[in-house]
């Protein structure tokens, strides 16, 4: 596993109308956040039409959020941001040696965890991810007692990926974690509030995290361009001593520098990519394309 | 001052106050408390029957102030008229100071925990309030953290739901910290109650309310993000079928602000704006009477439509103020009353001066215990959210849903408030002629500033004679009553809320400033007034032949009045078909039937209905008076008079002709007390189109058809144009003059031509967009009707053709019977639609 990868990432988002759109007013989630492991040494938010207005600010959980505003007429709007970021590896003790998962649940409730308010809010249940004893059952074969924490959490991220299809016409974007959990199918979104489902019922705290898997071609083939996706995951608390863990169930592995993480909240919906209410515009086309390219430094 | 126990014969010879509980009125030993003394001999020097004359008329006086109050009920939305106990709650200054003095230190302390959870979270951190508590409340909306203070403050104005206990202890039962309603009905209340004890109140040195809501208002200019010297505040109200439209329809009388509703608004540049037939105009001050959740479809719900796109953004940046601020609704959580004490000693270092009931928040263990061990000492309440319906009573409950009660309680206890029974005082009725003792409820306002709060010297007071009749703030079984706080010495005087002679006035002339939405209502109450109008007339015209002397079969013109009748939507149209007749029920059953049958869409008693739900949707914009008739007008049509189970046809004409009588007078009162602003011209061409079309398929059913002198007089008395015939041309009666002043008379306001001049004056001023070139397109349908009318000769129009018909007359109708629809929808498309619906877009990962 490399020390450091670097990235440069570009997403673009285009929306094509069937009626002319007299204003809009919208919302992106699409640069990436400062983590300890991220560093983002740039980025730069195109839009066309250009907007009357737009400004950021971090949201609650820290992610930096654009809203801006077009109010002109327009049948097009195109998002474009490109960012370069560079990933450390994260260094994590051996599964087996990190602490019991119980004892890491208790500290946070107590409170003698000294981190323990910033994992607090992800403990409960939010708005796409119920909490329940279907989820802590299924849990329960790999939270068995006295397990180290990141030895059973990536044993649920295995299940998961193992028991759970990956099928892009089993759900919605706004499909609730108890809907596939039911259905044992879904895409990353899905497996991620899954997991995060699993880990809340079992009173961990546990995070949802959005941002890019690069894509290795094929021995042998190039790289297709604009090929590639948005991703999500999840990440789970390991204590004070281990921090947040990212998992990824859609791929049953650790996250290491393969991923970019962009946002982190509670679930999709604290991080939809980009939202937005349009006047007019009849039916809209949607496409999206993705480009991560790996990059020797950025010198 | 001489008090008296009363004797047998007064009003309060019977009143038993309800034991074991505190009566507001009198104490233990059976006398008056200071405070009620001169009340009781007041009433009591009334005697029995002056009290009940007074409380009727004041009953009255309610109906026709038409004070409402939409109860949500379960099968639908109702209204009802506000109820008011004539007798006021009073309480006495010195006992209300400690009151005010705990209701101001709680407020600050509501402020300084809203201000932490949305910021620092300290008192999370320190576990002063369980985490939980918060961070898992579906109403802690995180788009609202970090948002600016608004004037230093983020709860502006508050309300306190009090209950006073057995040893007269005032206490709190919950907060209300979102958007508090009853400050409308409060001063509606003090306006009633001190019109009938005019003398009483005067004497009684009663604080006035008026300066606290001077404070509001001056408060309200204070936040405005720009400096201007007028500042322009809006109350944003969910909508008419909000409880609330009642009193923010008041409110914005009595304030004197605008009244919007979400697609009234739209953020642009940044900034919040009115939408106008003029254009866009900023909006500097919003007073949220809409909920959290439903402010802005782009960061909070998506289908927030109460709201608007973007709100949150343009409060974020600071270009609007937003009072109470976003987010208010989390500090009246119910499971954070628990822990308001420790709070109010970790941000500030001393005790509650006013007590909470006993409430515990079920998610701690401990708690839940507790709850479980004595459940029915407690009612229950959802624990995040104040919601008047969901209180659960334990001790009323049957064995079975007790037990699936403590199952929900074991399951989900984190979903859960629980607080001890309230006990509550009670106080004097005065109801079917008794003195009754009933349960009160008190909410106390406050207004906060960054420098102080200022407590509403009384409150909405609620009474019931159950105690769970007042728990419901919308309960149906209670009465609201006016809260006197009196002082031993005179105090300000203050009971107007016009402003001094110092302050210099600036002119202005209404204008562009209308929201579409309110000239789109003022259009359809013309309309729906000119129709109920227009078929009222014909539809007396009609049944005055039928209770005539003659047979109906040899009356001419009684084809023709069923086909106009047919024509204009008031009854089925097979009754103008020949034919058809015998198959339907008898004119003499459907004629005053169909007064009340809201069976025929366009006919009277959905027009009537109509106008007076348009007239509630703009009852800020007119009068009283003009309210108060509508009222009337739908109240004659809302229970038919019955004789031996048919609708009779006498008192139906009666009726009709009240209903013409009101009907006029409110287009009198559009007349003379309406500025001629853009709103009056909206209800002109409403009125004025719908005439004209009226008229026109009236004639066209009546006229086409060579006629008997009776038609022609038939159709002149339906247009309310046979005085004016008969003045001109006295018992001559001729098609050609007939024609010629119901078509072509450019001088009788009953006229196609007088309603189609109106109409082209009144469109000539309207705004057009500034670069239009060329005459638009409803402005050439007004002149081409115009100018057909104008062109029309009533000679040419009266002509008979070799087979009997008035081609000329008909086609011209015809003309008109299809342009003036046309007119309404082109005005309708250029004005009153401001809107492209809107949608909302979603990425995917």
């Amino acid at each position: 596993m490399p020390e450091s990868s670097c990235y440069r990432i570009t997403h673009r988002t285009e929306y094509r109308y069937s009626d002319p759109v007299a204003i809009c007013q919208n919302q992106v989630m699409l640069t990436p956040r400062e983590l300890p492991r991220v560093r983002c040494h740039r980025t730069d938010v195109q839009i066309l039409p250009a907007p009357g207005q737009c400004r950021s600010h971090a949201d609650y959980f820290g992610n930096p959020v654009h809203t801006f505003a077009i109010e002109t007429a327009h049948r097009d709007l195109s998002v474009t941001v490109a960012s370069d970021v560079e990933v450390q590896a994260p260094r994590y003790p051996e599964p087996d040696q990190t602490a019991v998962w119980e004892g890491v649940r208790d500290a946070v409730l107590s409170g003698q965890d000294p981190d323990w308010y910033a994992a607090e809010e992800y403990r409960y249940p939010s708005a796409m991810v119920a909490v329940g004893a279907q989820f802590a059952d299924y849990a329960a074969a790999s939270f068995t007692p006295g397990r180290p924490i990141l030895s059973a959490g990536l044993d649920l991220t295995r299940r998961i990926h193992a028991d759970f299809r990956y099928d892009v016409t089993a759900t919605k974007v706004d499909t609730l974690a108890e809907a596939s959990f039911r259905l044992r199918a879904g895409v990353c979104q899905d497996f991620a509030h899954i997991q995060i489902a699993c880990l809340r019922s079992l009173g961990l705290p546990a995070r949802y995290v959005s941002g890019y898997l690069r894509t290795i071609p094929p021995p042998g083939k190039p790289r297709l361009v604009g090929a590639d996706q948005s991703h999500a995951w999840a990440s789970l608390y390991g204590g004070s001593q281990l921090g947040w863990v990212d998992l990824d169930p859609t791929n049953a592995c650790v996250v290491a520098t393969d991923h970019v993480p962009i946002s982190i909240g509670r679930d999709y919906r604290d991080v939809a990519p980009m939202r937005g209410v349009v006047l007019g515009g009849g039916s809209p086309a949607l496409t999206v394309r993705v480009d991560v390219v790996p990059v020797a430094s950025f010198g | 001052m001489s008090t008296t126990k009363t004797n047998a014969t007064t009003p309060f010879a019977d009143y038993r106050p309800m034991p074991g509980q505190y009566d507001e009125c009198f104490g233990p030993d059976g006398w008056p408390r200071r405070a009620f003394v001169r009340l009781v001999d007041h009433i009591n020097g009334l005697g029995r029957e002056s009290l009940d004359t007074l409380v009727s008329e004041g009953l009255a006086l309610v109906r026709e102030s038409g004070i409402t109050y939409n109860a949500i009920e379960e099968e639908g939305e109702r209204t009802r008229p506000w109820e008011l106990a004539f007798t006021p709650l009073v309480v006495h200054a010195e006992e209300w100071r400690v009151l005010e003095a705990g209701l101001a230190q709680r407020t600050r302390l509501l402020e300084a925990v809203l201000d932490d959870l949305l910021g620092p979270q300290r008192l999370l951190r320190e576990r002063v309030i369980p985490p939980e508590v918060v961070l898992s409340s579906p109403e802690f909306l995180r788009p609202f953290h970090g948002l600016p203070k608004v004037g230093g403050v983020r709860l502006h104005v508050t309300a306190t739901e009090l209950a006073r206990d057995a040893t007269g202890q005032w206490q709190v039962i919950g907060d209300r910290t979102r958007a508090p309603s009853g400050l409308g009905y409060l001063v509606e209340n003090r306006i009633i109650t001190s019109r009938a004890y005019p003398e009483l109140i005067h004497h009684s040195n009663v604080h006035r309310v008026a300066p606290f809501f001077m404070r509001l208002r001056q408060l309200f200019e204070s936040l405005s993000p720009r400096l201007t010297p007028n500042p322009r505040v809006a109350i944003l109200t969910p909508g008419q079928k909000s409880y609330r439209y009642f009193e923010d329809t008041f409110l914005a009388r009595y304030l004197g602000y605008t009244l919007v509703q979400g697609r009234d608004l739209a953020v642009r540049g940044g900034r919040l704006n009115l939408k106008t037939l003029g254009g866009l105009v900023p909006i500097d001050v919003l007073w949220r009477h809409i909920s959290d959740d439903q402010c802005d479809p782009l960061e909070l719900a998506p289908d927030a439509i109460e709201g608007v796109t973007g709100l949150v953004q343009t409060a974020r940046s600071g270009n609007v103020s937003i009072a109470n601020g976003l987010g208010s609704k989390l500090a009246q959580t119910p499971a954070l009353l628990p822990f308001l004490a420790a709070a109010n000693r970790f941000l500030f270092g001393g005790e509650l001066q006013l007590s909470t009931v006993e409430t515990h928040w079920c998610g701690q263990p401990e708690s839940l215990a507790r709850v479980l061990s004595d459940l029915d000492r407690f009612v229950l309440r959802p624990a995040f959210a104040v919601r008047g319906d969901g209180l659960i009573r334990p001790l009323q409950m049957s064995a079975e849903a007790r037990q699936e009660l403590i199952g929900a309680l074991r399951d989900r206890p984190q979903q859960y408030v629980a607080q001890a029974m309230t006990s509550r005082s009670t106080t004097p009725v005065w109801r079917e002629g008794r003195m009754e003792s009933w349960y009160v409820a008190l909410r106390a306002f406050q207004i906060q500033t960054g420098q102080d709060v200022a407590v509403l010297p009384g409150g909405l007071v609620r009474v019931s004679p159950t105690p769970q009749g007042v728990e419901n703030p919308h309960g149906s079984t209670q009465l609201g009553q006016d809260c006197w706080v009196i002082s031993d010495g005179p105090v300000d005087q203050t009971s107007t809320l016009l402003p001094g002679e110092h302050v210099p006035l600036r002119f202005v002339r209404g204008g562009a400033e209308l929201p579409s939405r309110v000239a789109e209502n003022l259009f359809w109450l013309g309309r729906y007034s000119e129709r109920a109008e227009s078929i009222a007339r014909v539809l007396r015209t009609t049944m005055l032949r039928l209770v005539g002397e003659q047979s109906v079969g040899d009356l001419p013109e009684m084809p023709r009045l069923i086909a106009a009748l047919a024509a204009i939507g008031q009854i089925e149209p097979d009754y103008a078909v020949k034919e058809l007749q015998g198959s339907l029920p008898s004119l003499d059953d459907a004629l005053p039937a169909s007064l009340y049958t809201i069976d025929q869409q366009r006919g009277l008693s959905p027009s009537v209905t109509a106008l007076a739900d348009k007239a509630t949707a703009v009852r800020d914009r007119i009068s009283l008076d003009a309210y108060r008739i509508v009222q009337q007008i739908a109240q004659e049509l809302a229970t038919p008079v019955r004789i031996r189970g048919r609708a009779d046809t006498r008192s139906a004409i009666n009726r009709l002709s009240r209903l013409i009588t009101g009907l006029l007078a409110f287009s009198g009162i559009g007349q003379e007390s309406f500025t001629r602003t853009l709103g009056w011209r909206f209800l002109q061409l409403g009125r004025r189109i719908e005439r004209a079309w009226q008229t026109a398929e009236v004639l066209r059913a009546t006229l086409v058809d060579p006629d008997e002198r009776s038609v022609l007089e038939a159709v002149l008395e339906a247009t309310d144009s046979l005085m004016t015939y008969r003045s001109r041309y006295l018992l001559r009666l001729e098609p050609d003059a007939t024609i010629d002043l119901l078509v072509t008379d450019e001088t009788n306001p009953r006229s196609i031509r007088f309603q189609l001049e109106r109409i082209v004056e009144v469109l000539d001023p309207l705004p057009l967009e500034p670069d239009e070139v060329g005459t638009p397109y409803e402005r050439r349908l007004a002149f081409e009707l115009l100018h057909r009318v104008r062109m029309a000769q009533p000679a040419t129009l009266a002509i008979a053709e070799p087979e009997q018909r008035r081609a000329t007359l008909d086609h011209l109708l015809e003309v008109l019977t299809e342009g003036l629809p046309e007119l309404s929808n082109a005005i309708t498309a250029r004005y009153l639609i401001h809107t492209l619906p809107s949608q909302s877009l979603t990425g995917q990962v």
